[in-house]
């Protein structure tokens, strides 16, 4: 039978997913600390009927081979590491790293994970603690009469308790690295685990030269999302499905004729 | 016998594998550094190697076949994608990459670190450098145009960057890899490493669909041939020869 039957819906199934992709990201472009995903593609092995510079007489050679290649598969979606627009919120309690660093918090499942969204509070205890309710690690407690909080880049905070007037520092927000943060596991609610692929977390101060970036008290991450690109990928993904589908017309079409010419 | 009736049978198995390498393009049109695969057709005499008769003879014991793919080498869109490890490469250059098969060549610069610091591919495999394997350095990245890898100043390696001379036969071996017979790779003195950019396959969509509609309809007249040779015969056989007797 025709291999192009099978490698059009190869490319279908390919798009399809990558269609899949371009509207997660795009759904998540409010999302704060939301870095986009890209599906990969690559090419699926070849048949190779005639291998180049395979003997073609004793004296000479084919100078190009028969190979046809059997399609196409999505082979990974990688995280994008751009860094996305710091939108000012005016909250103390906002935090957004300029850099490649990730917060750590602590999952109800007692694993440590890995997110970018910095948009924290304070729970009945004064932990600094997420949307969701996990707390920052190393923990941080912010006295209940704080009359003032302060981050600096470096990640020291400090507080300012009434009748002082000079602050106090109450601990150090600690950032994560890792050696391949595109192989990272999402899990959800703007959360990451460290695989294999990613390697495991190095974690170090704000502010030095090894890449963690320093906090911006104040202010939000914004998703990573480029709705212009997106949408760039959204034509072109529809375009290519449309052309792989016509390639399936054209085979039923091919095969047709052949039946007929048999009747 | 009515050899047309086999030329055209001939040429229909070729437009039909003709039309797997189109699709095959097609589908491919989204994979990062794909080579676009052209299709080569040409004639075999059918009693190739006596003397050739008269040039009625020679026409009609002509078939035309699929001869070969030839990859197509013109350089693909760039793509801006801002990723620190995402490469391409300006000019005819390819990236030299380690696999359990030996060394293999490829156009796709996504790559990763893995966990153990090694640039890789995203399929897995080892980037290679002028001296092996590259470690790569903690710290923001910073590629040059020749391949320098640096993190805030010190050097982590140089990416081999080989090209091929006019008429290699590169094979494609998936992965958007290409593998190239021994000893052809020299190091490539006109190409660039663009940081932060991809280049897309360099498939001609338009040109697909023409080649598609061309094969489609070239099918299309090997059955109407095949159908009167058909029909012809049928009808010699089953109605002009009992006659004769």
């Amino acid at each position: 039978m025709f291999h192009a039957l099978y490698t059009a819906a190869s490319g279908m199934t390919a798009q399809q997913i990558n269609l899949d992709n371009i509207a997660n990201n795009l759904a998540n472009a409010s999302t704060s600390g939301f870095q986009s995903r890209r599906v990969q593609f690559s090419d699926l092995l070849y048949q190779s009927e005639v291998m180049p510079g395979s003997a073609a007489t004793q004296q000479t050679t084919y100078s190009s081979g028969l190979q046809v290649g059997l399609g196409t598969r999505p082979g990974n979606t990688e995280i994008i590491q751009t860094q996305g627009d710091l939108s000012s919120t005016g909250n103390p309690l906002d935090f957004a790293i300029e850099g490649m660093g990730f917060f750590q918090i602590l999952l109800p499942s007692n694993q440590i994970g890995y997110t970018r969204a910095g948009s924290f509070q304070t729970n009945a205890q004064g932990n600094l603690v997420t949307a969701n309710g996990n707390t920052l690690q190393p923990a941080i407690t912010i006295p209940a009469n704080a009359t003032n909080v302060t981050v600096g880049s470096d990640g020291t905070v400090s507080v300012t308790l009434p009748g002082q007037t000079n602050a106090s520092q109450v601990g150090v927000i600690q950032l994560a690295t890792f050696a391949n943060p595109g192989g990272l596991n999402s899990v959800g609610n703007n959360i990451y685990l460290p695989t294999t692929a990613s390697g495991d977390a190095v974690v170090g101060t704000p502010g030095g030269a090894d890449g963690l970036g320093t906090i911006q008290q104040g202010m939000l991450e914004q998703a990573n999302v480029n709705i212009v690109d997106e949408f760039v990928n959204m034509i072109l993904a529809q375009r290519s499905y449309e052309s792989n589908s016509r390639v399936v017309k054209a085979a039923d079409e091919m095969l047709q004729g052949l039946n007929q010419v048999a009747q | 016998m009515d050899s047309g009736y086999y030329a055209a049978a001939t040429a229909l198995a070729s437009r039909t594998q003709a039309l797997d390498t189109i699709a095959n393009n097609l589908a491919n049109a989204s994979t990062v550094g794909y080579l676009a695969q052209h299709n080569v057709f040409s004639s075999v005499l059918a009693a190739a190697g006596s003397p050739s008769g008269s040039p009625v003879n020679q026409a009609i014991n002509n078939y035309g076949i699929l001869s070969g793919t030839t990859l197509d080498m013109s350089q693909g869109a760039m793509q801006k994608t801002g990723n620190d490890l995402d490469l391409a490469i300006q000019g005819p250059g390819f990236f030299v990459v380690q696999t359990a098969n030996g060394p293999v060549y490829t156009r796709n610069g996504s790559f990763q670190v893995s966990g153990k610091g090694q640039l890789i591919t995203s399929a897995g495999d080892p980037v290679m450098g002028d001296s092996g394997a590259i470690t790569m350095l903690p710290g923001p990245v910073s590629i040059g145009p020749d391949g320098t890898i640096s993190s805030n100043g010190a050097l982590a390696g140089k990416l081999k960057v080989v090209q091929f001379p006019a008429g290699t036969d590169l094979t494609s071996a998936g992965e958007s890899y290409y593998a190239a017979p021994p000893h052809t790779a020299k190091d490539s003195t006109d190409s660039s490493v663009q940081q932060g950019m991809l280049e897309s396959s360099n498939v001609n969509p338009v040109a697909g669909m023409v080649e598609l509609v061309t094969a489609q309809r070239s099918a299309e007249m090997m059955q109407h041939a095949l159908s009167m040779f058909n029909a012809e015969i049928d009808k010699t056989a089953s109605q002009d020869l009992p006659k004769v007797s």
